[in-house]
């Protein structure tokens, strides 16, 4: 049994792998309120909708561990991703989630207890909440105890992206805990405060944060009688003002974006074929594709290989690729923002809540294709590196190497000085001959590009 | 980073908050729903 480390915090229960299997054990403390979620008919309803992961009891005792009420069989997600590397939309159907959930909960007399962005994970194309011990019974009366979380969680993050700059996306990996609602206030353009949603939910709330943090009397002296109707109108107002959110986009940029190719059709076509024969040669179970730009080699793979991730580190980019993905149903390509010179990093108490990148390898396959340029030549990474790196991270790789001669890699090298002398198909099949053995090598028709397919020694 | 901001606890003045919106929201909703039927009233008179 190895327990998940990021489990610690919470005392209802935890989760621990056993092989391949992902289980959830329940601690005795939660006891009633597990009961209570599973005879209230709310656990149907959720998994029913696929709002929430769906589980198994088990009532195999060898695999229970000791003082523990009962231990849940989950799915396992083949790969955990986290808010900071969702595009908007992904963030903003998060959001929504939430709130679904907690409207069905109440219609069952139950409340989201926890509101966190972490409890949310995409599965089979779509977000799920992943947290079952998430539910406590509702009381008549009372506010809801996550919705300052969802707040921080959700709401910060979101308004930021749509009113400020979509690189606010990258603010919730420095607050684990979410945004906090001061900084999101002070961030925010002042035109948002004469918006009764913006005024409301994050000016005033963050106020009133801080008017009544030092007051440990303060809830005594205020009668804090919430009736269900009026919790139902504050989820039914943050559900509409998210619903309206939208990214800062101006209709040109979307549509001239992908226009620009440095390919001609023969070679993309040529260039696609490579890739499908040699991932099937491979036959990954997962893919991930560094540099997917809008997935055109992604949706290629996803035929190929039983879990694909996408990593760009264009917001728009992922946008795109997310809204192909919901467009076409597909269940098995996740495409995530990502700037691979500085993946995420490990955060959390000890570094070891959420895992970094790199933690989160292997993959049987990766995708390098037309990135070595902006890695070694924009970044400065020497090949050696990038290929000791690589061989970390995957067993397969299918790379493509883009010559100083090459249009795209001449316009890396007009505002810079060309210190790149080992920059030549030579030293790069040298330096990742050490770390790989170098299966197939093509020119790609009508470029100077060369394809590659390695396998790790 | 001040003793003052270590020990603050936010929760309060979220739970306050959620009282006021809730008021404010459901009063906004009552009237919504009276201006409808008032408009309603005059429309319906209307198409006699």
């Amino acid at each position: 049994m190895q327990k998940e480390s990021s489990s610690f915090r919470d005392r209802s229960g935890f989760i621990f792998y056993e092989g391949d299997s992902v289980f959830r054990a329940i601690l005795p403390g939660y006891k009633k309120s597990y009961d209570t979620f599973m005879a209230s008919g709310l656990y149907q309803a959720l998994a029913d909708k696929k709002l929430l992961l769906s589980h198994k009891e088990i009532s195999s005792s060898d695999l229970q561990p000791a003082d523990v009420y009962k231990t849940l069989h989950v799915p396992r997600i083949p790969f955990i991703s986290y808010p900071f590397e969702w595009c908007f939309t992904q963030l903003k159907e998060a959001a929504l989630l939430t709130l679904e959930i907690q409207k069905t909960a109440l219609e069952y007399g139950m409340s989201l207890k926890d509101a966190s962005a972490f409890n949310v994970q995409f599965y089979n194309g779509a977000p799920v909440f992943i947290d079952t011990l998430s539910f406590e019974p509702y009381e008549e009366g009372k506010p809801w105890v996550a919705y300052r979380q969802f707040c921080n969680h959700f709401l910060a993050p979101l308004s930021l992206i749509a009113k400020v700059d979509p690189e606010f996306r990258k603010l919730s990996q420095l607050y684990i805990d979410g945004i906090p609602l001061n900084v999101a206030s002070s961030a925010l353009p002042y035109k948002t405060r004469f918006s009764p949603f913006y005024q409301m939910h994050i000016h005033y709330h963050a106020k009133m944060e801080m008017k009544y943090s030092a007051d440990t009397e303060a809830s005594s002296k205020v009668k804090l009688k919430l009736s269900k109707n009026k919790l139902i109108a504050i989820i039914s107002h943050l559900e509409s003002g998210i619903r309206s959110m939208s990214l800062p986009v101006n209709k040109t940029e979307w549509s001239d974006y992908y226009n620009e190719f440095s390919y001609s059709d023969e070679s993309i076509a040529h260039k696609k074929s490579l890739v499908k024969e040699w991932a099937t040669l491979v036959k990954p179970v997962n893919t991930w594709d560094l540099g997917c730009n809008t997935g055109m080699f992604s949706e290629i793979v996803q035929n190929i290989s039983a879990n694909v991730v996408s990593f760009d580190i264009d917001h728009l980019a992922i946008e795109k690729l997310y809204a192909y993905t919901k467009k076409k149903d597909s269940k098995n390509l996740l495409p995530l923002v990502m700037d691979l010179s500085n993946p995420s990093p490990a955060i959390g108490w000890a570094n070891r809540e959420r895992m970094s990148f790199t933690e989160r390898a292997p993959a049987d396959l990766i995708l390098a294709l037309a990135l070595i340029h902006h890695i070694s030549i924009s970044n400065n990474v020497p090949f050696h590196d990038v290929a000791a790196y690589f061989s970390s991270i995957t067993s397969s790789l299918i790379i493509e190497f883009v010559p100083k001669s090459d249009p795209q890699a001449q316009r890396l090298l007009v505002t810079r000085e060309d210190i790149f002398h080992d920059y030549d198909k030579s030293s790069f099949e040298a330096s990742f001959a050490k770390y790989f053995f170098i299966e197939k090598a093509e020119n790609i028709q009508g470029t100077e590009r060369v394809l590659y397919l390695m396998k790790k020694r | 980073m001040s003793e003052f901001l270590l020990y603050i606890d936010p929760g309060s003045g979220s739970m306050i908050l959620q009282v006021i919106a809730g008021g404010v929201l459901a009063a906004g909703l009552f009237v919504k729903t009276y201006w409808f039927k008032i408009k309603s009233f005059f429309t319906r008179n209307k198409e006699k």
